[in-house]
């Protein structure tokens, strides 16, 4: 079924097109608040946050839009309001819990090969995970779209609503602040060796 | 601006290929005799692979649940009378109730009337009191600044070194 049969289907109040529609995006939207968030239990509050409002915003979508990039839009404002209204003064992220770690070794498969690699590359994904903390939240969103979920510089423009030049440039920002982080963090593990 | 901070602001196009021959040329040339940003670059690459390699992971079967569930239609009039029963109204509610009381209680006394005259007097009294407390007030107002005249004139007249003016003598 295409995707605008589903949203035509979910306004008209069928459940299994809403279904359809949970089971096509949760994960997409799950895996975004969990990497802004930093933490299982406040992306699982957020990811349901950002389904009811998808379904009380449903009514006023355009259907000459890409809703993907509708849809990626109204989470993003969901995160930034979430994150303006609590300030989440938590300074650390959660730890990966095991998910994490399956999901990791069954993508890259290096730990088996060669374990001091995965070890390092392991040490790499620890400090980026705590340095994207320390991004401003439309930084951190813009980080997350395109170096984590691998969306185009344009697609990315496309949900944060802004220019194509701006988002590269604060995507560029945010790689190289979260490269001093990495090359400080080593520098001082190697320091302390 | 400095050498390394010019370079910084390149790196990121530098690692994605899309500077041109002449500042890919300049980067390079830095990179070979700047360890500092060699060692940057080196990160910066690491970092990016590292972002890439970031893996989904699935939502809890619970959470799945929970999302596919159809949520309830809004209901503007509950979430309106739910606001009006928020716990931090309770004081504002608790005294509107007993001003409410106090003055449905005045309007159906028999005795309205001698309560107005009462509530009137007590008016008059409270203004008349409060004129009493200005007059006084001015009149302490005034002696205090009689008195500090008097002490200004006392210690004018006071000569501690015993000298004689020679409009004195």
């Amino acid at each position: 079924m295409e995707l605008e049969a589903i949203i035509r289907d979910c306004l008209d109040g069928n459940e299994g097109a809403w279904h359809m529609l949970v089971d096509l995006y949760a994960k997409k939207i799950f895996n975004m608040a969990y990497q802004f968030a930093g933490s299982v239990p406040e992306a699982e509050d957020l990811t349901q946050d950002i389904f009811l409002k998808l379904h009380h915003a449903l009514p006023k979508y355009d259907f000459g839009k890409n809703f993907t990039a509708w849809f990626l839009t109204l989470a993003k404002n969901a995160l930034i309001d979430e994150y303006r209204r609590t300030k989440w003064e938590k300074k650390q992220r959660d730890e990966f819990d095991d998910r994490f770690y399956a999901a990791a070794s069954a993508t890259t498969g290096l730990a088996a090969d060669d374990p001091e690699r995965g070890l390092a590359e392991e040490e790499t994904r620890r400090i980026l995970w705590a340095g994207l903390n320390a991004l401003p939240p439309d930084m951190r969103l813009a980080i997350i779209l395109k170096e984590i979920q691998g969306k185009k510089y344009e697609e990315v423009a496309d949900i944060l609503g802004l220019p194509v030049g701006t988002v590269k440039s604060r995507i560029n920002r945010g790689r190289l602040q979260l490269a001093k982080i990495l090359k400080d963090r080593k520098e001082s593990a190697h320091d302390a060796l | 601006m400095t050498p390394c901070e010019r370079i910084e602001g390149l790196l990121a196009s530098y690692v994605d290929g899309e500077l041109g021959p002449d500042e890919k040329a300049l980067v390079e040339a830095h990179l070979a005799a700047c360890l500092e940003c060699a060692a940057l670059a080196a990160c910066l690459k690491s970092a990016d692979a590292a972002l890439a390699a970031f893996p989904d992971i699935q939502p809890a079967p619970a959470l799945m649940q929970k999302l596919r569930a159809v949520p309830a239609p809004r209901r503007r009039f509950r979430l309106s009378f739910d606001a009006l029963l928020r716990p931090s109204l309770q004081p504002v509610f608790a005294v509107a109730t007993i001003l409410a009381v106090g003055f449905s209680l005045y309007m159906a006394s028999p005795d309205k009337k001698r309560i107005d005259q009462a509530i009137n007097r007590q008016i008059h009294l409270g203004y008349s009191a409060f004129e009493k407390l200005t007059a006084r007030a001015g009149a302490l107002t005034d002696s205090l600044g009689a008195a500090a005249d008097n002490l200004f004139v006392s210690l004018g007249k006071i000569n501690p070194l015993g000298k004689t003016d020679a409009s004195d003598r």
